[in-house]
This record gives C-alpha cells, sequence and structure tokens, in this order.
C-alpha cells in the first residue's frame, strides 16, 4: 500500500475515522495505531509482520534490562545483544546473499571456482529503517541519553508508525515516544500545515514518476543517445530520486501530522547545496544524522585525528546501507572521498578565503561544482552495476555521434532542468513562508486543489517509491 | 466530554470535510477537463461501445447468427452484407456481424468476448457459427508493451463490476485503483492521460519515412475529397456510427455504389501501390508489434484462448483463422515461424479447434492492401468476405 494510491486513501479515511472520532481514549487509540500500521504493512507481505514485532519487543526488553542494570558490564553486554540482533537480522535478509556472491566472485578470481547457493530471501520493506529506529533506543539508553519509558505497546505503536514505517524518516526513540504517550490531537493550522506537505509530496512524487521515463532510457541504453540525452537521463534521475524520496517524506510528515505527531523535516533543498558536505546536511537527515551520532561518533568523529578514516567508514557504511550491491559501495565510497577533499581543501588558505567568500559568483561555482559531483554520484547509485556506471560516465564526457541532436532532446533537457528547479523552489516556499501560507485560506485551499488535479491527471503506471527497497 | 475533546472532534471534523472538499474539488475539476477534452469511452472505443450496445438487439435477430471476430484486420476484411447476401444466393438465411476492432489485443478482446458470451447465455440465444481471427503480431510482447499506458483504462471500460471485483480480491491496491478509474475518473486513468499529452509535446518518430511521391499525395487527397462528398450524398442517413447496425458492423459495399464512385475508390487505392507507402507501413508495424520476429507475450496468448473458450459456450461452431498477410513484404524469420507454429500449436491443444491458415493463399495480391496489413475496400475486402462464405457456408443449412 502506498501513499498516493486509492487504496491508501481509502485506508487512511477509515483509520482516520477511527482514531478521531471513535477511539478517543489513550490505550484504544494506541492499540489502534499498532493495529492500522500492521495491516498497512501486511498490505506488502504479512509474513514479515513477526519480524518488525519481534524487533520491537527485543529491543524494548533489552533497553528495559539496561536502564535497570548498574553493571557497566552487563549494559554493554545487552546493547551488544541489541546491536547482534538489529544488526542481524539486517544482514541476513539483506546483506547474507550479496556476502555469498561477493566470495564466491573472489574465489573464482583467484582460481578457485565454487558454486554458491544464495539464500534469495524477500528483503522485507523498511527493514533499514525499522531496525535503525529500534537500535537508536538501546543506544540511546546505553549512552544514558534517554531512560527507558514503560509500555511495550507504546513502543510497538511507535516502531511500527505507519507514515514512516517503510521509508522512513528514521526517527529517534526520544523524539517519537514521548509523542506516542501524549498522544496530542493536530490544530487546526497544523493540519493546514499537514495538507500543504501532503499535496507538495505528491506533486513531486508525480514528477518523479514522470522523470523516471528519460531516465530509465538513459541508464538501459546510454550509447544509442546523444550526449544531452545522457545528461538529460542523468539529472531526469537526480530529480526522480529526489521527488520521490522527498515527496514520500513529506507526505508521511504530513500524515502524521494529521494524527498529531510532529516529525521533523528529512530534505532541505539538498540540490542547493554549495558543498559535499553541505549536501549531506540536507539530503535525508535522518539517516546522516543517525550516522553521525551512532556511527562517526563512535568511531571517534574529529577527535581522534582519523577523521578521514572515521569519514570513509561511515559513508562507505552509509552506502551499503542503501543496498546490497558493489554500486552502493562505490556510491558511500565516492561521497566520503569528496567529503574528505572538501575537508581537506578547507584547511588550505587559498580555499578558506574561497570558502567564505560571499560572492555570488563563487558561491554559484560551488554550486555548480557540487552538484556536477551529486550527479555523478548518482550514476554509480542508479547503474546496475559498476561496468555500466563507467558506461554511462564516459557517455556524458564525449561527445556521441551515434544519435543526432533534436529539437525534442532539449525540450526534454530544459523540462527536467526546471522541473528539478520548480520542486526545489517549492520546497524552499514551504519551508521558509509554509506556515503563512496556511493563514492565506483564499490562497491555501484552491493551491491545494489545483496541485490534487495535477496528481489526478498525470502520471506513470511504475508508481513504485524507490527508497522502499532499501 | 471534555473540552479537549471536544476541540479536537471539531478539529478532526474540520480535517475529515477538508480531505473530502479538496479530493472532491480536485476530482470535479478533472472530470470538467475530460468533459472538455470529449475524453470519454465513447470517444476513446466508441466502435466498440456501440458494438456492445448493439449485443442486445443482435440476439433477438430471427435468423442463423454469425460472427467474425477480430482485429482491425477484420474490421477492414470481412462485409457481413456480401457475406449474408452471397449465402441468400445458396438458399441459406444468415445474419453476420464484423466484430473486428483496431487497437484492442487479445487481452482487451477477451474481455470484449465475455461480455458477448454473457449477453447470448442471459438470452438463452446461441450464435451458428463464430471465426475469430488470431493475428500473430497483436500477440506479441512489443504490442503488449506498448498498450502499457492503457491497461487500466481499457479493463475499466471492458470488464463487467465482478471482474474488476474478483482483480480487487486478489490484489486490494489495482482493484481499488479500478474502481477508482471507473467510477470517479471516467474510465481515464492517469497513465492515458499523461501517455497523450507526452506524445503530443513529444510526437513518437516514424521508425523511417521514405517520401513517397509527391503526384500520388496529391492525387489521394483529391481521391479522398470526391470519396468523402460521395458518401455523404449517397448515405444521408448515415449517423456517424463507428459501427453502424445496419450495416452489422462492417462497411459499405460496391453494389450500392455508382460507377464513378467505384472508378475514385480503384485511383485512390492506387495511390498506395507504391514502394515507400508500403516499406513505411511495413517498419511500422515491425516497431510497434514485432510484426516479423513475433516474440508472443504468454499473457496474451492465454488471453486469445480464452476468447475461443468464451465463444465456445455460445456458439454451435467455432473456426479460428490467420488471415492473409501480405507475403513479399512482411516476411518471418526462420524463428518467427518456429515460434508462430509452438504457439498455433498451443491454442490448438488449449481448445481443440484446428486453426486455418490463410497467410500465404496465392489469391490475395499486393494491390489488394491498402498498407502492410489491412484490405482494400471494394477489392480486397470483397475477395476476402468471398474466401469466408466459400469456406464456412457448409455451416449454414439452406
Amino acid at each position: 500500500m502506498i501513499f498516493n494510491t486509492p487504496l491508501f486513501f481509502l485506508f487512511f479515511a477509515v483509520f482516520f475515522l477511527c482514531y478521531g472520532f471513535v477511539f478517543l481514549r489513550h490505550k484504544p487509540r494506541v492499540y489502534l495505531i499498532i493495529t492500522g500500521s500492521l495491516i498497512f504493512y501486511g498490505a506488502w507481505n504479512y509474513h514479515f509482520i513477526p519480524l518488525l514485532v519481534g524487533s520491537a519487543v527485543a529491543d524494548y526488553f533489552i533497553a528495559q534490562a539496561i536502564g535497570t542494570s548498574q553493571d557497566p558490564r552487563h549494559k554493554k553486554r545487552l546493547v551488544t545483544l541489541s546491536i547482534i540482533i538489529n544488526l542481524g537480522v539486517l544482514a541476513l535478509f539483506k546483506y547474507a546473499d550479496f556476502a555469498l556472491e561477493s566470495v564466491a566472485s573472489l574465489l573464482n578470481w583467484a582460481g578457485y571456482p565454487v558454486a554458491m547457493t544464495t539464500l534469495s530471501w524477500v528483503l522485507p520493506v523498511g527493514i533499514s529503517f525499522y531496525t535503525f529506529q529500534s537500535l537508536s533506543y538501546t543506544i540511546d539508553v546505553y549512552r544514558g541519553d534517554m531512560k527507558p519509558r514503560k509500555g511495550l505497546a507504546e513502543f510497538v505503536a511507535a516502531l511500527s508508525f505507519f507514515p514512516q514505517l517503510v521509508a522512513g524518516p528514521i526517527l529517534r526513540a526520544r523524539q517519537i515516544l514521548p509523542q506516542m504517550h501524549a498522544l496530542n490531537w493536530p490544530s487546526w493550522l497544523e493540519a493546514k500545515h499537514a495538507f500543504l506537505l501532503i499535496t507538495v509530496g505528491l506533486i513531486k512524487k508525480t514528477g518523479a514518476d514522470l522523470l523516471a521515463v528519460p531516465a530509465e532510457a538513459a541508464f538501459a541504453a546510454p550509447e544509442t543517445l546523444s550526449t544531452l540525452e545522457v545528461w538529460t537521463g542523468v539529472i531526469a534521475f537526480a530529480g526522480q530520486i529526489y521527488g520521490d524520496f522527498s515527496g514520500y517524506t513529506d507526505m508521511a510528515i504530513g500524515l502524521a501530522l494529521l494524527l498529531g505527531f510532529k516529525i521533523p523535516l528529512n530534505f532541505r533543498v539538498p540540490y542547493f547545496a554549495i558543498s559535499p558536505v553541505d549536501f549531506w546536511r540536507r539530503w535525508h537527515i535522518s539517516l546522516s544524522s543517525w550516522l553521525r551520532d551512532y556511527l562517526y561518533i563512535s568511531l571517534g568523529g574529529n577527535r581522534t585525528g582519523h577523521r578521514t578514516r572515521n569519514v570513509l567508514i561511515t559513508m562507505l557504511l552509509g552506502g551499503l546501507w542503501h543496498g546490497a550491491a558493489w554500486t552502493f559501495v562505490a556510491w558511500g565510497a565516492f561521497h566520503g572521498v569528496i567529503i574528505t577533499a572538501t575537508h581537506y581543501l578547507g584547511q588550505l588558505a587559498y580555499f578558506r578565503n574561497f570558502n567564505q567568500s560571499t560572492s555570488r559568483l563563487i558561491k554559484f561555482f560551488k554550486w555548480a561544482i557540487t552538484f556536477y559531483l551529486v550527479l555523478i554520484s548518482w550514476v554509480l547509485f542508479r547503474a546496475e552495476n559498476l561496468s555500466d556506471a563507467m558506461t554511462v560516465f564516459l557517455d556524458m564526457h564525449r561527445f556521441s555521434e551515434s544519435a543526432t541532436l533534436n529539437i525534442q532532446a532539449i525540450v526534454l533537457f530544459g523540462i527536467v532542468c526546471v522541473w528539478i528547479l520548480l520542486t526545489h523552489v517549492m520546497d524552499h516556499f514551504v519551508i521558509k513562508k509554509g506556515e503563512s501560507l496556511t493563514q492565506q485560506p483564499w490562497l491555501l485551499w484552491p493551491l491545494l486543489v489545483l496541485g490534487q488535479l495535477l496528481c489526478l491527471l498525470i502520471g506513470e503506471p511504475s508508481n513504485e517509491f524507490i527508497y522502499f527497497q532499501f | 466530554m471534555s473540552s479537549s475533546t471536544s476541540n479536537s472532534k471539531a478539529v478532526n471534523g474540520k480535517i475529515l470535510l477538508a480531505m473530502i472538499l479538496v479530493m472532491g474539488g480536485a476530482v470535479l475539476l478533472m472530470r470538467l477537463l475530460y468533459l472538455a477534452m470529449g475524453a470519454d469511452a465513447n470517444n476513446i472505443m466508441g466502435r466498440v461501445v456501440e458494438a456492445r450496445e448493439a449485443l442486445p438487439q443482435i440476439v433477438k435477430e430471427p435468423d442463423d447468427l454469425m460472427i467474425f471476430f477480430g482485429s482491425s484486420m477484420v474490421e477492414a476484411g470481412f462485409s457481413p452484407r456480401q457475406f449474408d447476401r452471397e449465402l441468400r444466393a445458396k438458399d441459406k438465411t444468415v445474419k453476420s456481424f464484423n466484430f473486428g476492432f483496431g487497437g484492442l489485443n487479445p487481452y482487451f478482446q477477451d474481455y470484449l468476448s465475455r461480455r458477448i458470451r454473457d449477453e447470448f447465455l442471459h438470452n438463452q440465444r446461441r450464435i451458428k457459427l463464430v471465426v475469430i481471427e488470431f493475428n500473430p503480431f497483436q500477440t506479441t510482447t512489443t504490442r503488449w508493451q506498448g498498450a502499457n499506458d492503457i491497461v487500466d483504462s481499457f479493463l475499466t471500460m471492458l470488464a463487467s463490476d465482478a471482474e474488476l471485483w474478483d482483480i480487487a480480491q486478489k490484489d486490494p491496491e489495482r482493484g481499488a485503483l479500478l474502481f477508482n478509474i471507473k467510477y470517479l475518473r471516467n474510465d481515464i486513468s492517469a497513465e492515458m492521460f499523461s501517455s497523450y499529452i507526452g506524445r503530443q509535446i513529444f510526437p513518437q518518430p516514424q521508425p523511417i519515412k521514405i517520401e513517397e511521391p509527391k503526384e500520388l499525395i496529391e492525387l489521394r487527397s483529391k481521391a479522398g475529397q470526391q470519396l468523402t462528398e460521395r458518401f455523404e450524398q449517397d448515405y444521408p442517413n448515415y449517423t456517424d456510427a463507428d459501427w453502424y447496425y445496419p450495416w452489422q458492423g462492417g462497411g459499405t459495399i460496391p453494389e450500392e455504389r455508382s460507377p464513378e464512385t467505384l472508378e475514385w475508390f480503384k485511383k485512390y487505392y492506387s495511390t498506395f501501390q507504391n514502394s515507400a507507402n508500403k516499406e513505411n507501413a511495413r517498419q511500422r508495424r515491425i516497431a510497434s508489434a514485432d510484426i516479423e520476429g513475433l516474440h508472443f507475450e504468454p499473457l496474451l496468448v492465454d488471453s486469445f484462448i480464452n476468447i475461443v473458450n468464451n465463444f465456445q459456450e455460445v456458439a454451435d461452431h467455432v473456426e479460428v483463422v490467420i488471415m492473409p498477410r501480405q507475403v513479399g513484404l512482411i516476411n518471418y524469420s526462420e524463428a518467427a515461424q518456429t515460434r508462430l507454429n509452438k504457439v498455433v500449436a498451443e491454442i490448438e491443444n488449449a481448445t481443440g479447434v484446428s486453426i486455418i491458415n490463410q497467410q500465404e493463399l496465392p489469391q490475395f495480391t499486393a494491390d489488394m492492401y491498402r498498407d502492410a496489413t489491412h484490405f482494400t475496400r471494394y477489392h480486397g475486402d470483397v475477395e476476402y468476405t468471398r474466401l469466408t462464405v466459400e469456406t464456412f457456408a457448409h455451416y449454414f443449412e439452406p
């Protein structure tokens, strides 16, 4: 069940009727959230519901035990157990086949051919999101950043909360658990803001589905396209993944807000970034801050003199989090390298001046370089394998004579670029002026109706969300 | 009730109302836009809708019934009134109908055949003979992929609510989408709309386009204009229907036309007899339907088998034909021929019907086709209808 479908609309309408009008006491509302979330999750594959609930129950009791234990070594053993359970489940479902295939390839390459049987298990939807979310709870309790909270049902409801269950944002326990305990109702102003976010999310998602067409063409057969068409495809993919993922999280934030839950922003106009570091402060903020707090800082962060190593490990694992393939590892490594390079250049006197310059021209230059690097990284992310990524990369940088340039290609390039710019301008406006817009009903409601109309009118058949696979 | 609960109920009520009004407003605007554009089932598949609406009248026909069911090749190639007349000359009284439709691959034809079957079952009426065209290039993966954007819309136009409900039980997400398309979106899916808009902005380039001689194009235009004017004079009562009941779903027949008009027809079709036009048409069919490679889509083959089974429920006799192919222009590769033989065997095994292969009959010459696949009017269609009479007359008793 995905947000931009009639079935989800029906589901949410029924859920909202029950939540807002029938089950008004605390306990029934918590159980309703659990029931609704499990129905939502089970619509994909109900076989994985025990895994989700099991993770929640295990981490709930581990956190309770950490909280009551006075022995630091016992606490450490408990948090290690939580890490093993969560990462073990993730490794088994997501990375086992990748590891087996990689070992087999390595042995074949070394002259010891082996026939390795893979598990070929179905990847549970959203597993990377909810395991990280659950893990953050036990680590926070272990670190003393929060006390374990009583109420298993509230914890299960928080972990399985359907608006953000399958594609984030990755919420920390300290963000969601107090809200699950309080179960506040939204104000009318918040509700209007929620409608705005849902509509903006839908528009971005609808645009993303259309951008998938030129992106698919470029990555399927780049050799048949002109250089401009390959660039169009790569930029279209940048727009697709942004619209797809940020659109989803906008809808998730909006839906949660309609139920009274406040979820922080996950994207902050990322393609306006003017350095790779800046990009990661704007892109998938909940993941980058999770990796920073629970991995980068655990490795020592900036303090130990191993910043480069720590950045590279964090970004490599961040890449691997996205998928079990060498392309994702390369994508993470590439970001690790460009972040490290940015740090290094920032230490040089000349570049320090360059970095601190307020000149618009220099800012534009920094933006252009950053956007180019991000585009290159998306080639690694989108390609089926590293060899395909190299083909697309080379086709972007040499004049192709295999296809003639035509007016349609130029128009398409223009449309793709303008759409990405428009979505960013729209997001910027919602972040900066969203609240004041909600106070102008004569503008808000017509805009919402027109936004919904646009999404009703246009669409593409392949409307899965990219980030569900992670 | 506490004041916070009553406040929350008020806000929740406003939220619910806003959801209904925003979505309702958007749906209303969408319906108005479709209305302004004329985007509805009647305009998109008018011939199919009209044929389906004619079914209650067809089941009441007193004579033995014959239906020729298939693609646009049937639509262009079979003349029901000629068929009836030639059988009448053999003292056999039959009412035949042309159920050939362009743009429907076997997946959609399956649903249409169910509607025909249901009507006959409901009225406890039987069809004496159903001839079904198996069209190899309508059954290819390329053809199926080309229909990607219209599948949901066509399905909602052709399927019954019970069939949609069956889909919904197996796949609630798809079922909800289909009911939404049917009852809120006026049968127009977002995919169909956006692909229509996309084609306006980015017209599909033709695979190749060989220029035809200018004088032939001018003559075609002039002859076309003449034929339009003569049609309006000859058929003042024609209702502009795509599937016209008085003509039994077929077209006009030469016996109703003046010698001058027939001469114009000859001139008109002669302009298509040039290598550039034929090659352009061939290339279009290769690109859109894999007509020479014939990589079959299993789903479409299964759908075709369903069509035969559907008609077997209501017909005394069901025959399957593969209509003549313009040999010399459309040539199968060896692998394509092998694939075709395999699919033919599969259909024959599944239905118990032997397929009549008319593909390479020598009497159908290149000048009987107006493009790569369709017969010309008053020449190719006459010859093909005659063949149909010869092949199937024995099913009808004097």
